[in-house]
């Protein structure tokens, strides 16, 4: 039997439990910071190694540094797996930052990078060049002109969310926007998935599912460069992401130029998401899962911490997936969104459930 | 000198006016409040003294600046505010939340030197939220969190805070332990406090000026001593079932017209009884009773027919017989148990005229005391040892 004394004792140990616990927050920070790097190396050394052809770590040392004999060797580290971790790396950090700007942005938690639409507005355009005979009759379609329609209609619907940003009252309002331009853009894709013919369709299909597997050194830098400028800007925002934790309304109370700062979140969060989905499809979860993750183990919801560790985050859990749908039912390739989603979810609810506090 | 000056000011949305001449100057350390009922306007002015809503016509003046053309980090470091929405921010600490207050004045990013560190620490202490510091802001209770914010809103070192409602969804001790924080603020640190509030009572015992919100305009503005007259606030709120005392600074409600009660009271003995009575729905009749008692004010407030004497002077025989006549119409009789001086000592020859007539009584005093006062004579009361067993009697003849 509790009696009410014991139930005050356990409060308090809690209590004593939880002081502890901050007091150690300075120290823990910079700690799992650490932690996440180095797991973002193992992840990443696994992510190279691992597969059809397994290198050795000795190996891997020696094709790395340009000394192997063997040519496959070279071939499959330099040519697929080493680009395809490092888009896994970059993809899953524009991914995870661009669900938190989101998040915060919108002050609310559900909030991934998709939901203003700008997946839904470059797969409309992927559907048109893969479904449609608009591509005359090329035969396949060249994977650049894939990547480049999907940004362009992940772009037009940055730029018609960014024009409208500036002038609606309140967020929700956008939020609601970016919803519509969604389902707008999916009526599309599905009547041209209804109209398409079954080949072209199963390809289109796999598109919408994510992949990494597309990267090569071009678009791995085009991601590194404008992923990397936009994921420092961010960075350098989080002063004033810190006050719009308040609320748009006590954040311009301290002096914060709302109107500008709004363009500029969704606009970056926006087109880190369009990086992404040009060359890899739609990623599920991710964008919604890492900065959940982040938050929690970290305990705090300041951003001069939270960027840094769901950037490292982010990359971790899409390196994590993405050899877990390489090898699993290897040689089938099964799509990384379903691996994100698998493991996401657990893993924030577990979290969330350990929490008191609400987010 | 006025800190805050507005000047024929209109507020509202898209162009649809909400309120509509606005004068208001507001000197360095003064506490004005904004009342009237809800949806009046008095968060829509609070928006727009804060910078959140640009005026419709008429201009805000911020220490002799336009308001709306001020520079954001000047306007921040003068004005700082405390808004109704309830905040979500996530895993934020006490400390961290009100450190944010600090944002005019931290670098690049946001680092927090010594100084702003103090500043914190002794805005909590002010507040008296200093244990809380480490907790985090999603745990603490309504009242908590709004000294927190308040203590944010300090900490921007402002010249001027602006609280919309600071006292709604708080209990009765963090309502007060608010209202003194602010008054503190303003008498001590020489702080302009501009706030809504619901409670007039609070707003008349905390407030140096009072504006009178409804219908889109002000309705008079002033020293609460002065504008709030019963009429004035019945005016305001529209209350019709309800009394403003200004003397008793509260709200009553008023009679409902039931069953008559005679109540034999005087120096407080009667308002707790004149309030119990009229919760269960009988109408008050009592007397007689001195004009400066505050039976005379609450019976008054509560609608009752009160039978009152000039102050100071021995109850004259014509006010006894006006007292008796008013009370034949009553079924019942109450002795709250007043005491009896030489100035209301006619009041048991009332007691005696009335019990003399056959009605139910019911007397707050001991039988003994009873007895010794009135004789034995008439229908025996009944003895109700408290007010408690007073309203248990009362809740059964109801039914």
């Amino acid at each position: 039997m509790i009696l009410p004394g014991d139930l005050s004792k356990i409060r308090s140990l809690e209590e004593v439990f939880l002081i502890r616990f901050r007091l150690d927050k300075k120290s823990k920070v910079p700690l799992l910071l650490v932690v996440f790097g180095v797991m973002l190396i193992l992840f990443a050394i696994l992510n190279i190694v691992l597969g059809s052809v397994r290198i050795s770590l000795h190996d891997l040392v020696r094709v790395l540094l340009r000394q192997g004999e063997n040519a496959v060797y070279d071939k499959v580290v330099w040519d697929i797996r080493l680009p395809r971790t490092l888009a896994a790396i970059l993809g899953g950090a524009a991914l995870a930052v661009s669900g938190l700007l989101l998040q915060i942005f919108f002050r609310n938690p559900i909030v991934d990078p998709y939901v203003l639409g700008v997946s839904s507005g470059a797969t409309l355009i992927v559907a048109i060049l893969m479904l449609t005979g608009v591509v005359l009759e090329m035969g396949t379609i060249p994977p650049y002109l894939l990547s480049v329609g999907a940004f362009a209609g992940a772009l037009a619907v940055v730029i018609l969310i960014v024009a409208v940003s500036g002038r609606v009252k309140q967020v929700v309002t956008l939020l609601v926007i970016g919803l519509m331009i969604g389902y707008v853009c999916g009526a599309g894709t599905t009547i041209l998935e209804a109209l398409a013919e079954k080949e072209n369709l199963h390809n289109f299909v796999l598109w919408t599912m994510g992949s990494f597997s597309g990267f090569g050194w071009e678009q791995v830098s085009v991601l590194a460069v404008a992923g990397g400028v936009l994921l420092v800007i961010a960075y350098l925002l989080c002063k004033p992401l810190n006050a719009l934790l308040l609320g748009e309304d006590y954040a311009r109370s301290m002096g914060v130029n709302i109107k500008s700062l709004r363009v500029v979140l969704v606009l970056i969060a926006s087109t880190l998401t369009a990086l992404v989905t040009a060359f890899a499809g739609p990623v599920a979860f991710i964008g919604l899962a890492a900065p959940h993750i982040a938050r929690l183990t970290l305990g705090t919801s300041d951003n001069r911490a939270l960027i840094p560790a769901t950037i490292l985050l982010g990359a971790v859990i899409t390196n994590f997936c993405d050899l877990l749908a390489r090898i699993l039912f290897a040689p089938v390739e099964l799509p990384i969104s379903a691996i994100s989603s698998l493991i996401g979810a657990p893993i924030v609810i577990v979290l969330l459930m350990k929490r008191r506090t609400s987010l | 000198m006025n800190v805050m000056q507005t000047k024929e000011l209109s507020v509202g949305y898209d162009g649809r006016t909400v309120v509509a001449d606005i004068n208001l100057e507001a000197l360095k350390g003064q506490f004005i409040c904004l009342l009237g009922p809800n949806g009046s306007g008095k968060s829509t002015i609070l928006r727009c003294l804060a910078g959140l809503l640009a005026p419709l016509h008429g201009s805000v003046f911020l220490k002799d600046n336009l308001l709306y053309q001020m520079d954001p980090g000047d306007l921040s470091r003068t004005m700082a505010v405390v808004l109704t929405e309830r905040l979500s921010p996530g895993l934020i600490t006490v400390f961290e939340i009100t450190a944010m207050g600090r944002y005019p004045y931290t670098d690049f990013f946001g680092h927090l030197s010594r100084e702003d560190e103090e500043k914190t620490w002794e805005a909590l202490r002010l507040v008296g939220a200093r244990d809380l510091a480490e907790r985090y802001f999603n745990e603490l209770s309504d009242g908590e969190r709004q000294k927190v914010l308040i203590a944010r809103a300090l900490v921007q070192e402002p010249e001027v805070i602006i609280l919309d409602e600071p006292t709604t969804y708080l209990d009765v001790k963090h309502r007060l332990e608010v209202m003194e924080i602010l008054r503190e603020l303003s008498r001590k640190k020489g702080i302009t406090v501009i706030l809504s509030l619901h409670e007039i009572d609070i707003a008349l015992k905390s407030c140096e000026i009072v504006l009178l919100v409804k219908n889109g305009k002000i309705l008079a503005s002033g020293p609460p001593e002065e504008i709030l007259s019963e009429e004035m606030v019945a005016e305001v709120y529209g209350i019709e079932s309800a009394h403003f005392s200004s003397c008793l600074g509260g709200i009553e409600m008023s009679n409902s017209g039931g069953a008559q009660v005679f109540v034999l009271a005087g120096a407080g003995s009667g308002a707790p009884v004149y309030r119990l009575l009229n919760k269960y729905g009988f109408s008050i009749i009592t007397g007689v009773i001195h004009e400066n008692d505050i039976d005379y004010y609450v019976g008054r407030a509560l609608g009752g027919a009160v039978v009152g004497e000039q102050p100071f002077e021995e109850i004259s025989l014509s006010n006894i017989d006006q007292a008796a006549s008013l009370g034949r119409q009553a079924e019942y009789i109450v002795d709250a148990g007043y005491p009896i001086g030489s100035l209301n000592r006619r009041n048991v020859e009332l007691a005696r005229r009335l019990m003399a007539q056959d009605k139910v009584i019911y007397s707050l005093r001991s039988r003994q005391e009873f007895e010794a006062l009135y004789g034995v004579d008439g229908n025996k009361p009944v003895y109700c040892p408290n007010l408690g067993a007073l309203a248990q009697r009362l809740s059964r003849r109801k039914k």
